[in-house]
């Protein structure tokens, strides 16, 4: 469904990724894996049109997604639940959520999803009417991940979910998205740090270090390998 | 007591004009965050676009003198946005939006000498086209008035040109505050608003939204004008009298809040025409900045202004 080809890009003229490639296959749940800096928001990024890359292509399902202009990604199908939530804070939850059902498919399903995003999440319904300003940090990564629910995305790329937040809110919300996967067959592309809980719940891993991807195979492989099990899972 | 009520009503009047005034500008510099210092010459076109049509496109000879005037200054909204849409395509988007974004201070000192720069080409050129002679869009209401009973010895004199100039920003403002909380396209401009990145994410384009906004702007602000036009005389460099204000409304009513650029405009109104009632009207806007002053003082934020960060 997504396929990323040798792709480079960075900041100016500072190399972020370097000649990273990278295959989700439909209804698969693939976990991109690294320490700080090693260029996995900066891939994200480029995915979703707002870091131009240098190199490389990216393929979404038959369209060549650098010949997409950024804010019609969206259109395709792919949602983005960005790294530090990046909810609209004068908005209230709902109009957060409506904001996400801007694409054609959010439109057709708006019912159905947001019922199955009250069902997910209900702190969501409960606070429909508040300021997405006003939420707790868990509460606005709920939202953001309600947000890109709402746009009947083919692919949900999540961008650090636990980011900044309690040790159990974090659980709660990896919770979460496993069931949500497991209800809707979503394929989804995860970003994170918590490297142990990430691979656990992934079909597929990659390792990211320094803009290049050291390291890929699925879960069992990963965790089974030394080097992910004394840098990464303290073993 | 009488003087009082009189100056009381005259600034509730003259307020909801400056308040729909500020409302065009709150949409640009509040909500999207973009200088334009032209924008009391957008104004100042937008007043002698309603009095061309009115004089000479025929308007007059079709709706007569009372009704006439209030169609042209309708129709000069519309075409001010229209204007307003391209200046922001050609000129303003090269300076804001999605750009802008990463740079430091997101492109507002290229925005300051742009506008600047516009706002010189359309007072200079208003002078060549227009002549420095002073227009205004005469209508007999300006010069007949309601009396209000309010007791058996006290009335007060509602200017008949005024009171409807109030009604009319009354109505577009509650339309607009509907289109921007209510309508699909008004969340999306909020939403592009409170952060780019993230509205592009949901697949909103946020350079399109800031020229919906930027001409949304300009269309009511040149309403706005053409309503003041019906009582006040304007020439070419007529919006340097009016952007000081609109800014200080703006910003009176908090950052980023439609309904507080229209408190703020309104508040300023009130001030100006009461403090004519204990100072000598030379000291009118003397009066406005120190109430501003005395109100930042108290609330920086503006009236609606929230104290939230902006991601």
């Amino acid at each position: 469904m997504l396929r990323i080809e040798g792709l480079s890009a960075g900041y100016s003229a500072k190399p972020v990724l370097n000649g990273v490639s990278i295959n989700v296959e439909a209804g698969q749940f693939v976990a991109i894996v690294g320490p700080n800096g090693a260029g996995k928001t900066a891939l994200f990024k480029t995915i979703s049109g707002i870091l131009q890359p240098s190199g490389g292509q990216i393929m979404f399902g038959d369209a060549d997604l650098l010949m997409v202009p950024p804010a019609q990604r969206a259109h395709l199908g792919i949602a983005h639940v960005p790294e530090g939530r990046q909810v609209f804070p004068s908005l209230t939850v709902m109009e957060n959520l409506e904001m996400g059902a801007m694409t054609e498919s959010g439109r057709r399903d708006w019912k159905q999803n947001i019922e199955r995003i009250f069902e997910w999440l209900p702190v969501l319904a409960e606070r429909r009417g508040q300021f997405a300003g006003t939420l707790s940090g868990g509460q606005q990564q709920m939202l953001a991940i309600g947000r890109g629910l709402a746009s009947s995305p083919k692919l949900l790329m999540l961008d650090e979910p636990s980011m900044g937040l309690a040790p159990s809110t974090a659980d709660f919300i990896f919770e979460r998205l496993i069931d949500i996967r497991k209800q809707s067959g979503l394929t989804m592309l995860l970003v994170e740090q918590r490297v142990a809980e990430a691979l656990e719940s992934a079909d597929h891993g990659y390792v990211l270090e320094a803009g290049r991807v050291v390291l890929e195979g699925n879960n069992e492989t990963l965790r089974a390998d030394d080097r992910v099990r004394k840098a990464y899972l303290g073993m | 007591m009488e003087g009082f009520l009189q100056a009381l009503a005259a600034g509730l009047l003259i307020g909801a004009v400056y308040g729909l005034m500020c409302v065009g500008l709150g949409l640009i510099f509040g909500v999207m965050r973009v200088i334009n210092f032209a924008h009391g010459d957008f104004m100042m076109l937008g007043m002698y676009v309603a009095f061309y049509l009115f004089t000479a496109a025929g308007v007059q000879a079709f709706f007569g003198n009372a009704v006439g005037p209030f169609v042209a200054i309708l129709l000069a909204g519309p075409a001010l946005a229209i204007f307003g849409y391209f200046v922001h395509l050609t000129l303003i988007s090269h300076v804001s939006g999605t750009r802008t974004a990463s740079l430091e201070g997101e492109g507002h000192y290229a925005q300051l000498i742009l506008t600047l720069g516009i706002a010189l080409i359309l007072q200079n050129g208003g002078l060549i086209i227009f002549g420095s002679v002073l227009a205004s869009i005469r209508t007999p209401l300006s010069s007949s008035a309601w009396e209000l009973g309010i007791l058996s010895d006290v009335s007060v004199f509602i200017n008949k040109a005024r009171g409807i100039d109030a009604v009319v920003s009354l109505v577009i403002m509650t339309l607009l505050s509907l289109l921007i909380t209510r309508s699909r396209i008004g969340k999306s401009l909020r939403a592009a608003a409170d952060n780019p990145t993230a509205a592009t994410y949901m697949g909103i384009d946020v350079d399109r939204a800031h020229r919906v906004a930027f001409a949304l702007g300009c269309g009511i602000t040149a309403i706005a004008g053409g309503l003041l036009a019906t009582n006040y005389p304007f020439h070419p460099f007529v919006g340097l009298e009016y952007v000081i204000v609109m800014y200080a409304g703006v910003v009176l009513g908090g950052m980023g809040s439609i309904i507080g650029a229209f408190w703020g405009g309104m508040t300023i109104g009130l001030v100006q025409q009461m403090s004519t009632l204990i100072l000598p009207t030379q000291l009118q806007n003397a009066a406005i900045f120190v109430v501003f002053l005395l109100i930042i003082f108290f609330r920086p934020q503006g009236f609606f202004g929230r104290m939230v960060e902006r991601t």
